[in-house]
């Protein structure tokens, strides 16, 4: 039944070029929380906001930052209104509004609106409303956290800043935190915790969380041999979502495991300048000490300590020649894409390893991938139950350009096959943004 | 940052000593066994549609054959790069050495990217200016080569007190990139290439 390792099952296949693209390095793009969007940070210093149905330019925003944008974040959970931040090299990030006159009604009315929204989106652009200074350099990465309470912002300077927004427009710093020793290249919220977590250029990723009014490192991951690119954690719920919500036909083992997974919460995905993509998983806290959590007992009496340990969980199989930019986990499917300098995409997929064949093959514990890196202590335990395997594999995505971000996007096309379909957005050097779907 | 000449009295190549193209040629071509070796590999790429490759390759192209680059023509994009600190060209203070840059072909039939490497030697081993040399090496090669070059830039081992700082700092992109809007440093860097053209 299981195809063989190294014949990947899946082909990427070309849906869409957004259009016309910007003519100067694209750095990342962010899908939209509701609408068929996506905003793309350009190093032309503007942000281009294409729409996912007719694949076309709606907004150009410009005018509020002195060099590149690097990045870009929509917040989440908004009604009526689209608010947009973005971090450039200028060590700003700028806050972005725009009114949605009920275009989200619009959303499932199909083709025949879809060119009056777009006309109708062009009535009014995005309103430039605040800018957070406070950074000394460049921002690299900036992410709101789920539930759009707190915005973190991460920089060449070495730091992690967390902004609350009171209200409109009303920022507060709630946190600098200096832990890293080099750039901080990316910032990523747990779906389900406020839980920060950051990747830097001193090869580390460090995670924070609030702890009786003041925001502290509770973990430090150290694995990967070079600068660690991008940080994401798992969705939330995947155990129902992916290969593991299978449940009948599953040996004691595999249930325990699953059951493991559930108890330590979504897992962490991370990529490096040392071509790996990892991923790593949180030791469940002991059940007494999440009873005495919720006592409501102040933490200086607690018996225990708020510190989280991150074991290694896996190496996706190594498809990369050069820095992995990039990586992302599907929503939906549990599935991983990453990208990066090669100029490749790749989809990676989990099964149960089979246990009559302990192939070495794409050992996620393969101890040669290993060598030299560390933590050796992480690998005690048994060998994983699961394995990742390579879905699709595709070379020069972007022509002969680097690519820089890939990410899922829900599918909104006239084209989709169901509501869960999925997209693949890249993000290249050329400047051009791709639509991928898989077959 | 220019203050103090971090090198006051570097050793100067004899321009006749350098490596060039007149000499080599006849051998050269050759033992590489003639043109298109990795040519094959190499899937059709329309140069013509490319908005970032500039008029660069077709002045460069000194012969009429498909954009077959070697390393000396990567040594003469680089060699006439002018110190930032003395009135000379990388190539004469031997900060850049043709022994020293290597192309590799794609290492996958699928791929179209090569890669240059380029180990750079500074004059000193504390050469405080290693990385703007560096940079204005990988600048210059970005500027002139195809996209399809992949440009890495390091300090030739043991050459340099901090040469895996310098060289982690020549290898991030973004670093780069953000360096390149900083505009002290262009005019730096836009002086070390004047000499190139």
């Amino acid at each position: 039944m299981a195809p063989p390792p190294d014949a990947p099952s899946s082909t990427l296949r070309p849906l869409a070029t957004l259009s016309p693209p910007s003519n100067s390095r694209a750095w990342q793009s962010a899908p939209h929380p509701s609408l068929p969007l996506v905003a793309t940070a350009c190093s032309d210093k503007t942000v281009r906001v294409y729409s996912l149905t007719s694949f076309t330019l709606v907004h150009s925003i410009s005018g509020g930052h002195k060099r590149s944008i690097r990045s870009v974040s929509w917040k989440p959970g908004l009604k009526g209104q689209s608010v947009l931040a973005t971090g450039s090299f200028d060590a700003s990030a700028g806050i972005w509004r725009r009114h949605e006159g009920g275009e989200q009604e619009h959303d499932f009315t199909g083709a025949g609106r879809d060119e009056e929204d777009d006309e109708e989106a062009e009535d009014e652009d995005y309103q430039f409303s605040c800018i957070l200074d406070g950074h000394e350099s460049e921002i690299k990465s900036l992410q709101w956290s789920p539930s759009g309470q707190y915005l973190a912002t991460c920089s060449r300077d070495k730091s992690v800043w967390i902004w609350e927004e009171l209200e409109d427009d009303n920022f507060e710093t709630v946190a600098v935190l200096q832990e890293h020793d080099g750039d901080v290249k990316c910032v990523a919220w747990h779906p389900e915790e406020d839980l920060l977590a950051s990747a830097s250029y001193d090869d580390t990723v460090r995670l924070y969380r609030e702890d009786q009014d003041d925001w502290v490192q509770v973990g430090v991951i150290e694995g990967h041999g070079e600068t660690v690119w991008w940080v994401e954690f798992e969705g939330s719920g995947m155990a129902q979502k992916d290969f593991r919500s299978r449940r009948d036909g599953l040996t004691e083992e595999q249930s325990q495991h699953v059951e493991l997974l559930e108890r330590s919460g979504p897992r962490l995905a991370t990529c490096s300048d040392d071509k790996t993509v990892r991923l790593w998983r949180r030791t469940p806290k002991e059940r007494s000490e999440q009873d005495s959590r919720s006592t409501g007992i102040p933490s200086v009496l607690r018996s225990f300590s708020i510190d989280e340990e991150w074991l290694e969980d896996a190496i996706l199989p190594q498809q990369h020649e050069r820095t992995v930019y990039s990586v992302s986990w599907s929503r939906k499917t549990g599935m991983i894409v990453s990208t990066g300098s090669d100029g490749r995409i790749i989809v990676y997929k989990e099964r149960w390893r089979d246990p009559a064949s302990n192939s070495v093959k794409t050992s996620v514990q393969n101890s040669e991938a290993m060598e030299g890196v560390g933590n050796s202590e992480a690998k005690a335990h048994t060998p994983s139950l699961t394995e990742w395997v390579v879905v699709a594999e595709l070379f020069s995505a972007h022509d002969v350009f680097e690519v820089n971000h890939v990410c899922w996007a829900p599918r909104k096309d006239k084209g989709r096959r169901d509501d869960d379909e999925e997209v693949i957005v890249s993000t290249g050097d050329d400047g051009v943004v791709r639509v991928w779907v898989l077959d | 940052m220019e203050l103090d000449k971090d090198n006051a009295n570097p050793t100067i190549l004899n321009p006749s000593d350098l490596p060039s193209r007149r000499r080599e040629l006849a051998v050269k071509k050759r033992e590489d066994g003639g043109t298109g070796l990795f040519d094959e590999l190499i899937p059709a790429y329309t140069y013509l549609n490319d908005p970032f490759d500039g008029p660069v390759s077709s002045s460069d192209s000194d012969d009429d054959s498909v954009e077959d680059i070697d390393e000396q023509e990567i040594y003469d994009l680089i060699s006439s790069i002018s110190d930032p600190e003395h009135p000379l060209s990388l190539g004469s203070l031997a900060v850049v050495n043709l022994p020293d840059i290597h192309i590799q072909p794609p290492t996958n039939p699928l791929s179209s990217i090569s890669t240059v490497v380029v180990e750079i030697t500074p004059t000193i081993t504390h050469c405080s200016l290693a990385t703007v040399i560096g940079l204005g090496v990988r600048v210059r090669l970005e500027q002139a080569l195809p996209p399809r070059f992949r440009v890495d830039v390091r300090v030739k081992k043991g050459t340099h007190s901090t040469d895996d700082q310098v060289n982690k700092q020549l290898g991030d992109k973004e670093r780069v990139a953000a360096a390149l809007e900083n505009g002290t440093l262009m005019g730096v860097i836009r002086r070390m290439l004047a000499t190139c053209e």
